[in-house]
């Protein structure tokens, strides 16, 4: 009599467990796949390594009673979550399922996600959410409101503690955006969209007609907003994404990021780095040629690539260890900084900063856009999250002047006296306060206006002016620059450079929290 | 007398027995070993390499299809292998990429130089507030 009451709690137990898998049923598990999509377990199966997942709440359903929601019950309420491995590392996961009532964002929901992100921030593990969700569900009303505060404040509380990613594979809607907002990462998957008030209601509100993609859609998102980080095809492209980015990061603020076994040289010196930059100073160079050339061969991952490309970030390998570029890019508007590269930078330097990762920065910048666009837009405050992010930062910092690095911009990036712990130039650096036509107006404007020939007098000097400042020798003079290096020993020199400094300890004064110009 | 002759009878036919177990398992493993060897006798290196020119030929005449034949290594089509290799090294990248068990130097975890600077130091760096001393 036991046995059977104990087979029949069991039988049951599996039956439950059997339906929570199935989560809105075949039917939507059918309409997911013909939309070209996954399920949310599929998702979680090609995330983690085989066998890994061990799930939380699948047994978990809604209380609500009101318009007909009594009737809608299913086993883990759209959405699925607990702990996994990525490559032998804990993770913790939630996944929302679209199969359920349009994964719509529940009390339980915010529960179960709030579990997860408790526990990954006492275990000190990463915290990945894969989003897919229409919504609020509305028929909770404030109950769900309240439910995305409670999951922000513990993104909130895990930032800068453990690395949280967010991928987005499908819409993501109203309050449902802040969330990945507030996450350090956030992958779109073609296909997917991010608004905080969709089509509907801005036709109706303003009068626009616009689609979810041309609102939200990742094209606009990694390359206009730069919410998003980075935009890939494809859901499994999206999920290998997370597991390269991961590859990078430690799993938390007090650790280190993986070391991949040394497969490149490290005394390697790139004879094409010393041609790389043009004998026309105006003529311009990919920057993206210098770090491939420089690090540990196929390892450079661009974050936020087609965000603000007049500067690059991303992360490589330098003798396998984890290393964060900032640079600015020749290639696009000459390198010059705007509002958006700042903010691109600033944030990239945090990140870095905030999981140990050392920041090497290429230089190659003639300033900052100079226009009423840039000035009304607050380039200011937004230039100065650069030095104030270089500045509070305590991992190690080592700059690279390419070549042109004038006024401020010298300043912002990564300048020696900024807590720069070595500055390299190449031959080839123009360290200057200004160009050398502006500088010779200001300086030698007596002399021309006195001249016979003013022209001829302006340019010869000017031609003066640039043989005798547009170098790196005068800041390598007076102790701004530790070592003029030619551009093929750059990758010895870093390697060396860095090994020293990997156990680089530096404190900030005890604080709240600085206030970062915002 | 008689017990000594007894005796070498039941020697001889003892070493025999065990002398012809041991012949005819050796003669079994030679069977066996040539049986699971490929027909074809290895190709010294030098050899190999003199097959080199006269692919050339055969590229000549690539239109006839029968007079072409596939380069064999190891048994294997030379395509087959060549696509062997494009995987294998494909996959290597990509768990390289992912920082994977099999490519890394330190487990993700650890403080990669065990260092008690580092850990203290970082200990200090993360610390909200400080006690004022008296």
């Amino acid at each position: 009599m036991t046995e059977k009451t104990v087979g029949g709690h069991l039988a049951v137990l599996r039956g439950m467990r059997e339906q929570a898998l199935l989560g809105g049923g075949a039917k939507r598990i059918e309409q997911q796949h013909a939309r070209g999509k996954l399920t949310a377990r599929e998702r979680l199966s090609l995330l983690l390594d085989a066998g890994s997942f061990q799930e939380f709440g699948a047994l978990a359903t809604h209380n609500v009673s009101e318009f007909g929601l009594e009737k809608q019950r299913f086993l883990g309420d759209g959405i699925v979550a607990g702990f996994g491995k990525i490559n032998g590392r804990r993770v913790a996961v939630f996944a929302q399922d679209f199969t359920v009532l349009g994964g719509s964002f529940s009390e339980v929901q915010s529960n179960k996600i709030c579990r997860i992100q408790d526990l990954a921030l006492e275990a000190g593990i990463p915290c990945i959410g894969l989003n897919d969700s229409g919504g609020a569900r509305i028929q909770e009303g404030v109950r769900s409101l309240a439910a995305y505060g409670e999951v922000f404040v513990r993104n909130v509380m895990a930032s800068g503690v453990i690395p949280q990613i967010s991928v987005i594979l499908g819409p993501c809607a109203g309050g449902a955006v802040y969330s990945p907002a507030l996450t350090d990462f956030v992958i779109m998957c073609r296909g997917s969209s991010m608004f905080l008030t969709g089509p509907d209601v801005i036709k109706a509100v303003t009068g626009e007609d616009v689609t979810a993609q041309t609102l939200g859609g990742p094209e606009v998102h990694t390359h206009r907003s730069g919410v998003a980080h980075l935009a890939v095809d494809g859901e499994g492209p999206a999920l290998d994404m997370v597991k390269r980015l991961m590859g990078y990061l430690p799993q938390n603020n007090n650790e280190d990021p993986p070391q991949v076994t040394p497969y490149d040289p490290t005394d390697r010196a790139d004879e094409a780095l010393n041609t790389l930059i043009p004998e026309d100073e105006n003529q311009p160079y990919d920057m993206r040629d210098a770090i491939t050339r420089i690090f540990d061969r196929d390892s450079f991952l661009e974050i936020h690539p087609d965000f603000a490309p007049n500067a690059v970030v991303g992360f490589v390998r330098l003798d396998g260890y984890s290393v964060g570029i900032v640079g600015n890019q020749p290639a696009y508007m000459s390198g010059a900084l705007n509002i958006d590269a700042s903010d691109k930078i600033s944030r990239f330097i945090r990140i870095c900063d905030t999981y140990n990762v050392p920041v090497v920065t290429f230089v190659d910048c003639p300033g900052f856009l100079p226009g009423t666009d840039q000035e009304y837009g607050g380039v200011i405050r937004h230039g100065a999250k650069i030095i104030y992010a270089y500045c509070e930062a305590t991992v190690p910092k080592i700059s690279i002047v390419t070549r042109k690095a004038m006024g401020g911009a010298y300043v912002a990036m990564s300048s020696k006296q900024m807590r720069t712990d070595l500055a390299f130039a190449w031959p080839t650096a123009q360290i200057a306060v200004m160009g050398a036509e502006a500088a010779a107006k200001v300086l030698y404007r007596e002399e021309v206006k006195n001249a016979a020939d003013p022209g001829v007098k302006e340019r010869e000097l000017i031609s003066h002016y640039r043989e005798k400042f547009f170098n790196p020798y005068r800041a390598a003079d007076v102790g701004q620059i530790d070592e003029v290096i030619e551009p093929r020993e750059t990758r010895p020199r870093l390697v060396r450079a860095l090994e020293v400094l990997r156990t680089k300890v530096q404190q900030n004064p005890a604080k709240k929290h600085g206030l970062v110009p915002t | 007398m008689d017990n000594l002759g007894w005796g070498l009878q039941m020697t001889v036919l003892g070493m025999g027995i065990v002398f012809g177990l041991l012949a005819l398992l050796w003669g079994l493993l030679t069977i066996v070993l040539r049986l699971d060897q490929s027909p074809q006798a290895p190709e010294p290196a030098d050899a190999a390499a003199d097959d080199i020119p006269a692919l050339a030929p055969a590229a000549d005449a690539a239109g006839d299809t029968k007079a072409w034949a596939m380069p064999k290594v190891q048994g294997m089509d030379a395509d087959l292998v060549a696509a062997i290799l494009v995987a294998v090294l494909t996959h290597e990248g990509v768990r390289r990429h992912e920082a994977a068990p099999a490519m890394r130097s330190y487990w993700p975890g650890s403080l990669l130089y065990a260092s008690r600077w580092v850990a203290t130091g970082r200990s200090r760096q993360t610390r909200v507030w400080q006690r004022r001393s008296k």
